[in-house]
């Protein structure tokens, strides 16, 4: 019974640790810039598109798609924000919402036209017999999920807390006006916002693609793990969306496991709501201090 | 006001019945036949090229574009031309509106639904309703088969009643004996219609079974799998598309459940699976033509000229939709070849009623798909299955499922 627990805590924590770094990126990029980036889900996809063809197409080193693929996907998104978001920057906030809506559409299909397959599979980084302990199994594939999507998502938040960039874009957030009369400056704040979001997307979608293949639908199961982790935890909190996102994963499978397995995709909404209800600021908050 | 005379009136109306009889009986009249005209047979097809059945309706529609350019090269038939109008459909609303279109406006001989459970189930009354010759390609759904209807006819994909018997039978191949059963469905339209015949066959053989499900594209299938060790199943029937079944499978090795047998249904059996599980061997499932993919020299052959066609493979194909659509085409063409080039619809469906053993060999195709018989009674044309396994980290046939 205990190992059971195990394997089925294992497998919520694999995917809650892809959720949380989901989720950061969209909440980096809205926490900066004020935006929800809807086609976060579409740069997941693409990443985990480089991946394959990285690896698959170009047998390529594994190494080399988790280094190239989030610079790329990072200097895709802030060539977007330069191109299509900047010019609607005065734009009220709706129509900035609805274009990263339809970029997401738009770059999904533009995949789907180029490479219509319903599955690219991607071979596991590890292979190998699982480690077994206490009958509870981790496979190598597993460890490296969890580890690798947890530390990038804390150094994130190291970078964002404790670093010149990250200074300013957290000034953006706070003031636009009095973080340019501190001397940042919007368009390269919000480019790099971008940048880092789109990255951790990129990166979000290497560490995927092994398990779940590249496909459109991995836009949409992204961007709606991320949104609803990001909402949990919240919005503007970045510990909150690694929080939100691993606790999404572990609800839901324990929900599959133990109450019905077509549980699985309806429980997250089921939180969602029951946060929203309890507590619309999330689980767990970004902390204000004001001065008074 | 002069009032026609008797003999004007008479001689009116006998110019005017003479005129319309001569109209009726010219070429002209003869070519509104829908679909036909003095060069060229117009047949229609429905199927998805996009979104996440398009893995059945792309290959469709290669498959047949690919066989009626064979035939035309060769003449055609009945010395026209076959001209294919494909019309991109994946949601029932969407399926709806295209088999309208494609009869309403485009006017077609014949309709080929190429789109799986999902379309054909929503075109099913309109078809019955107009009469239009119907060829159901890829869909099992009960829907589109029961009641019968004299308009539509059914190819290579065996109804669900069948193919759950072969699957069940593939559990036994080799001496196997399994101890207890799991079943694990998508929630969708076609596992769900392959469900429930597989549950009534497992129930009146008595085997002692439980089901799990899971969401179309679904890729965490934990929770299934623990219940399955719970309940100490060794034998597993996976009812989806090769995508789940392949994240399913290696989730089971994953979690140590390396000695399950696996059996999947047709949509699941794809070239596309074994990179997903890495060591593929020993899983089976049915196929619904006789050979795999590289098995045989007419698939290898067919193969090549598909490559030829698109320029390049995509990974997973040719697939059975890709075989499936070739052979089809070659049974359109021979039902139109039967009515002795009286291209008709009654005469159409009076000649498809009657073939024998269709397939590509009869008009110079490639032997790929188990020929196909019509009776006036039964439109069924094919009811036998390739039961395949993986070997080696390649598919193939090992033995023909008869129609039980």
């Amino acid at each position: 019974m205990l190992a059971e627990l195990g394997n089925i805590l294992i497998a919520g924590i694999k995917f809650g640790a892809i959720y949380a770094l989901a989720a950061l990126g969209l909440v980096v990029i809205h926490k900066a810039t004020k935006t929800v980036n809807f086609a976060h889900g579409a740069f997941a996809m693409l990443g985990a598109f480089g991946s394959f063809l990285i690896v698959v197409h170009w047998q390529g080193p594994y190494w080399l798609a988790y280094l190239l693929v989030p610079i790329l996907i990072g200097i895709i998104a802030a060539l977007i924000e330069f191109l299509i978001l900047r010019p609607l920057r005065r734009a009220d906030m709706f129509t900035v919402v609805i274009a990263t809506v339809f970029l997401g559409i738009a770059l999904g299909e533009a995949f789907r036209l180029i490479y219509n397959t319903e599955l690219l599979a991607v071979p596991g980084m590890f292979v190998g017999a699982p480690f077994v302990v206490s009958r509870v199994f981790v496979t190598k594939e597993t460890l490296w999920v969890i580890a690798g999507a947890l530390v990038t998502a804390l150094a994130c938040v190291m970078l964002f807390h404790h670093g010149k960039i990250g200074r300013g874009m957290r000034a953006m957030a706070s003031n636009v006006r009095g973080a340019q009369l501190c001397g940042y400056s919007v368009d390269r704040v919000y480019m790099f916002a971008w940048f880092l979001g789109g990255a951790l997307a990129g990166l979000t979608g290497v560490f995927v693609a092994p398990i779940t293949g590249v496909s459109v639908e991995l836009s949409i199961a992204v961007i709606t793990a991320g949104f609803v982790a990001g909402v949990i935890g919240g919005f503007d909190s970045l510990r909150g969306a690694i929080l939100g996102g691993l606790l999404l994963g572990v609800v839901e499978s324990l929900a599959a496991a133990y109450v019905s397995s077509a549980m699985k995709n309806c429980v997250s909404f089921i939180l969602l709501f029951f946060v929203l209800m309890w507590r619309p600021e999330g689980l767990f908050p970004e902390r204000v201090a004001r001065r008074v | 006001m002069r009032h026609p005379s008797f003999h004007h009136l008479m001689t009116f109306t006998f110019s005017a019945l003479v005129g319309f009889g001569f109209v009726m009986n010219s070429p002209l009249a003869r070519a509104q036949e829908p679909g036909i005209s003095a060069t060229e047979i117009t047949v229609g097809a429905i199927g998805a090229l996009t979104g996440p059945l398009a893995f059945i309706g792309t290959p469709g529609r290669d498959g047949l574009t690919l066989a009626f350019n064979e035939i035309n090269e060769r003449g055609g038939v009945c010395g026209r031309k076959i001209r294919l109008q494909y019309e991109h459909a994946s949601s029932p609303a969407e399926s709806i509106a295209a088999v309208k279109k494609l009869v309403e406006q485009d006017k077609i001989f014949v309709l080929i639904l190429a789109s799986g459970s999902t379309g054909a189930a929503a075109a099913a009354d309109y078809v019955r309703e107009v009469g239009v010759p119907t060829y159901n390609l890829y869909g099992s759904t009960p829907i589109i088969r029961k009641p019968f209807s004299k308009n539509v006819y059914h190819g290579a994909i065996v109804p669900v009643e069948v193919a759950s018997l072969g699957l069940i039978s593939m559990f036994y191949d080799g001496g196997n004996a399994p101890k207890k059963f799991g079943v694990l469905a998508g929630t969708y339209a076609f596992p769900q219609a392959t469900l429930k015949a597989v549950e009534e066959a497992l129930k009146v053989k008595n085997i002692n079974y439980i089901v799990e499900q899971f969401d179309q594209t679904a890729r965490d299938y934990t929770s299934q799998l623990v219940s399955f060790s719970r309940q100490q199943v060794d034998a597993v029937l996976f009812l989806g598309s090769f995508s789940e079944a392949g994240f399913a499978i290696k989730q089971s090795r994953e979690l140590g459940m390396s000695q399950i047998r696996w059996v999947l249904d047709g949509s699941a059996v794809s070239r596309a699976i074994i990179p997903i599980i890495g060591d593929a061997n020993g899983i089976r499932g049915y196929f619904n033509t006789p050979a795999f993919p590289g098995q045989t020299e007419a698939v290898r052959e067919f193969e090549s000229r598909l490559k030829t066609l698109l320029g390049s493979m995509p990974q997973g194909r040719p697939n059975n939709y890709d075989i499936i659509g070739y052979g089809s085409a070659y049974v359109v063409a021979l039902a139109a070849k039967s009515t002795g080039c009286q291209l008709t619809r009654a005469k159409l469906l009076d000649a498809w009623s009657n073939l024998k053993n269709a397939g590509p060999t009869q008009l110079g195709g490639l032997d790929i798909t188990f020929p196909e018989s019509f009776t006036p009674a039964d439109h069924q044309g094919n009811y036998r299955l390739g039961a395949a396994i993986v070997k080696n980290g390649v598919w193939e046939v090992y033995r023909v499922l008869e129609k039980p």
